[in-house]
């Protein structure tokens, strides 16, 4: 297995502690570059741009926060950043102002600018968020996922004459309930190119989500719908569980997974999605949404994190698993495997593209260890997943046969073709 | 801020159970490494095609008579000058049994048609070697016998203020220490400890020795193979221990480049370059006409911790050598020669540098992956690096000169083809150069 030590890292400061899914790359200013927001545990939201060891901005929210995303969840074709706490409080920040804030070097913000945005209570117990368009439509909603093995589904509304844009809601779409605990939530086109809600279920196993407000057009289901919604266990057929097969010990084990693995193109990605699963046991799945299975490999180490990134900027995704001890896993669609071992126990974990250095985003790999520092790897790209040598990298290039032939020494390249 | 000029991608890291030393690298044949571990350890390294793939292999070779409660101290390989053929591995270690400890020098070799490069049957016929002193260096370097062959030595430093000699006795099928004045007079009365020394054969049946001390000594002599006979030796004394002396040819350009793009080159001068533990590394010119008398200081050098290794190679392709450097600092420096302009004289300027995430102990540069284009093997207290030049542009380089070499080759040939075709066109589409030869 190829094993790589990868140096080049900015460290930056952060106290608190955290919970994993409370950590996130995204564009929370749009000015197209990510930045990395990690909420804590005291309530606080930290933004950290470039290199700099400290955060650019704070938030405080109430409660403790269990999870952080940044999206268009209110789709208005611009980025917030979502924080939700365990108590079940939804903050909304919009980021946008606050970059032209610091560009004019306002050291001293409002107090208003420090408040979110927005404020919601939802249900409490939150564990884990998701906003992406899972029912096709166009739009981005919220899924929350709860420690009661509970998934809800909301979407950002607002009155039609709405002027002020704090004027929408959050709007409950439906709610699931599953057999086992929801460590993640995923977005994985299926067979037909609709997008399918997929939640990670114990034992390496996974549940796909319908969201049966697309197929009940009927106002009078709606209605019964918005009615019962969260009272009544929803109907069995709403949730459809997959076990994957294999060599698993532990049907219990915790298990994460990731779905929309870009497989290189647009068209190819948006048909029969790729998804990964991971167990703390250490069982690492590539499937795609018609349930093939495209490899499986079994490692010593307890996965705890799942992520995707293009490592080697060809536009297909790898798979990346970290796991509690530092050990990360890099393995592309065929199966090799590029491992990294980080020095330290792992708080939480994340990967994807980060501006750290040169201004421009790449693609970058987050730990956040037990020692009030997170350490963010941004050179991370690798020419190939595989070793190789110069002889096989000048075999692909057509001009060299011809130039050796040319200089007629091409009798050597006609002996290997053969 | 070095980042475009920095040639190398990682292509592997393999951990190591225990720490290794400055000592505990070296090449074994053409495409495998050794590194020995303080544990007792040793784990060759080499790439092995499998299913039409290349992959790092790192593993333990089980070389016999290395007791468990041994600590390895040097390890060193060569092969035999030909007609006689053979790997042959030394390791010295200290064998610490509580009471006294003992150091060893063992001599792995395989006189066994068949199995003279198989390492592992190499590793299980020893020469065991009692020692007097605490092992340093071992080093190995190619001598004249009395009657004219050639024939590889190994010369191992130790604290008694000595170095060794061990030498084949062909007769006898195993190594012997010989004295040292007979072969190496340059290396006898040393001033100090021996911790870094080599030697470089240089036309006319000269060679250069070079040694540094513990206590800050380097000696440099210019000697006459045949006999042998020292021409000339020079001492320069130094504020700190020398951690490496490294002898290496460096050419002088004297002309500025050609307009076709390749290089002019010039004379070449044998340099020698010398770090020590705390000051700036220094190159000293011309050594074999000026001695010590001429130095240049590689500036910063001194800024990441005492220097470990060392390594002159051409790293960039330009046919002009750069130095590099591995710091206990955990840096890794490449310092490249800048001609003067007329009448000035020229500088090691600092090119670009690179971290680690522990320090820096050796450096070799060998092909690992058997494709021609060298690897550069780091060895860190942690582990081992393999380096790998970027294929992406090395490939591009090749293709580039290649392209010149076509281009050159067709105007040699047909100046009068393209008269006769009247059109002045530069840019001749490749499948032209294709078709050549095979139309000729």
């Amino acid at each position: 297995m190829r094993s790589l030590n990868y140096v080049q890292r900015v460290s930056l400061d952060f106290s608190g502690t955290l919970f994993p899914h409370a950590i996130c790359l995204g564009d929370a200013d749009n000015d197209t570059l990510n930045e990395l927001v990690v909420g804590d545990t005291s309530g606080k939201v930290h933004v950290y741009k470039n290199d700099d060891s400290k955060a650019w901005i704070t938030r405080t929210c109430a409660g403790m926060l269990t999870c952080v995303a940044v999206g268009d969840v209110c789709n208005k074709g611009k980025n917030f950043v979502v924080a939700v706490g365990a108590e079940g409080w939804f903050h909304l920040f919009d980021l946008s102002a606050a970059k032209a804030d610091s560009t004019s070097q306002h050291e001293s913000f409002a107090v208003d600018e420090q408040k979110p945005f927005f404020t919601q209570h939802i249900p409490a117990n939150t564990r884990v968020i998701l906003i992406s368009d899972i029912d096709g439509d166009g739009r981005s909603e919220l899924v929350v996922g709860y420690t009661d093995r509970v998934v809800r589904a909301f979407r950002w509304e607002e009155p039609s004459d709405a002027s002020d844009s704090g004027s929408g809601q959050l709007v409950l779409l439906k709610k699931w309930l599953l057999d086992g605990q929801v460590d993640s939530l995923s977005v994985n086109p299926g067979p037909e190119g609709l997008p399918e809600l997929m939640v990670s279920q114990p034992g390496c196993g996974y549940a796909i989500l319908l969201c049966s407000w697309t197929q009940q057009d009927s106002p009078a289901a709606c209605d019964d719908h918005h009615h019962h919604g969260d009272e009544d266990a929803p109907a069995p057929s709403d949730v459809i569980l997959h076990l994957t097969t294999g060599r698993i010990h532990n049907k219990n084990v915790s298990t994460h997974l990731i779905g929309s693995i870009s497989k290189g193109s647009k068209e190819e990605s948006s048909k029969c999605g790729l998804f990964a699963l991971c167990t703390l046991d250490g069982t690492l799945k590539l499937m795609d949404s018609s349930e093939q299975l495209l490899w499986s490999v079994q490692v010593d180490h307890q996965l705890f994190a799942l992520q995707k990134l293009d490592v080697t900027r060809d536009g297909r995704e790898e798979v990346v698993a970290c796991a509690w001890d530092g050990q990360t896993y890099i393995i592309d669609h065929n199966r090799a495997v590029v491992r990294f071992q980080f020095d330290e126990n792992v708080n939480a974990f994340c990967a994807g593209q980060y501006t750290c250095k040169e201004g421009k985003n790449s693609p970058c790999l987050v730990y956040v260890s037990f020692n009030h520092k997170i350490y963010v790897y941004w050179k991370v790209q690798l020419e190939r997943m595989e070793s190789t040598n110069l002889m096989r990298v000048l075999e692909q290039r057509p001009e060299f046969r011809h130039q050796l032939a040319a200089l007629g020494v091409g009798e050597y390249m006609a002996k290997i073709n053969k | 801020m070095f980042g475009e000029l920095y040639p190398f991608a990682e292509d592997s890291f393999s951990r190591f159970p225990s720490q290794s030393n400055i000592y505990g690298l070296c090449q074994a044949g053409e495409q495998e490494l050794l590194a020995a571990t303080l544990k007792g350890k040793v784990v060759s390294f080499t790439y092995q095609e499998l299913q039409q793939k290349i992959r790092p292999v790192a593993k333990e070779v089980q070389f016999t008579y290395i007791p468990v409660d041994a600590e390895i101290v040097s390890i060193d390989a060569f092969n035999k000058s030909s007609p006689k053929s053979g790997l042959v591995v030394g390791i010295t270690f200290i064998k610490d049994s509580g009471d006294k400890a003992t150091p060893f020098l063992n001599i792995y070799c395989d006189y066994e048609p068949g199995s003279e490069f198989n390492l592992e049957s190499i590793a299980q016929s020893c020469l065991n070697l009692e020692l007097q002193f605490t092992p340093f260096q071992l080093y190995h370097t190619e001598v004249q016998s009395d009657d004219g062959g050639r024939e590889i030595v190994f010369l191992l430093s130790g604290h008694d203020q000595r170095i060794h000699l061990y030498k084949e006795n062909a007769s006898l099928h195993q190594f012997e220490e010989q004295p040292v004045e007979r072969l190496f007079p340059e290396l006898q009365q040393l001033p100090s400890n021996v911790l870094w020394m080599d030697i470089l054969c240089i036309p006319d049946g000269r060679r250069l020795s070079a040694f540094g001390c513990q206590n800050g000594c380097v000696g440099l002599a210019l000697v006459k193979q045949c006999g042998p006979e020292v021409l000339q030796s020079w001492r320069v004394q130094f504020d700190s221990p020398i951690s490496i002396v490294l002898l290496f040819p460096l050419i002088c350009q004297t002309e500025p480049d050609l307009p076709s793009g390749e290089k002019s080159f010039g004379v070449e001068g044998y340099n020698l370059l010398v770090t020590s533990t705390i000051e700036m590394a220094v190159v000293y010119r011309n050594v074999h006409e000026g001695g010590l008398s001429h130095s240049l200081c590689l500036a910063d050098s001194d800024q990441w911790d005492a220097v470990l290794c060392a390594l002159v190679i051409d790293l960039d392709f330009d046919g002009q050598k750069e130095v590099l450097l591995g710091t206990y600092g955990q840096e890794l420096l490449c310092y490249k020669f800048q001609h003067g302009a007329a009448g000035e004289e020229g500088h090691f300027e600092l090119l670009w540098r690179r971290s680690f995430k522990s320090p820096l102990l050796s450096i070799i540069y060998l092909d690992l992956t058997g494709d021609g284009l060298r690897e550069l093997a780091v060895l860190t207290l942690k582990g081992l690096y393999i380096l790998q030049h970027s294929l992406t542009s090395t490939a591009e380089l090749v293709l580039e000169r290649l392209a010149r070499r076509v281009a050159a080759l067709t105007v040699d040939t047909e100046p009068k083809a393209t008269e006769g075709r009247n059109t002045h066109e530069k840019d001749i589409p490749e499948e032209d150069f294709a078709l050549k030869p095979s139309s000729n």
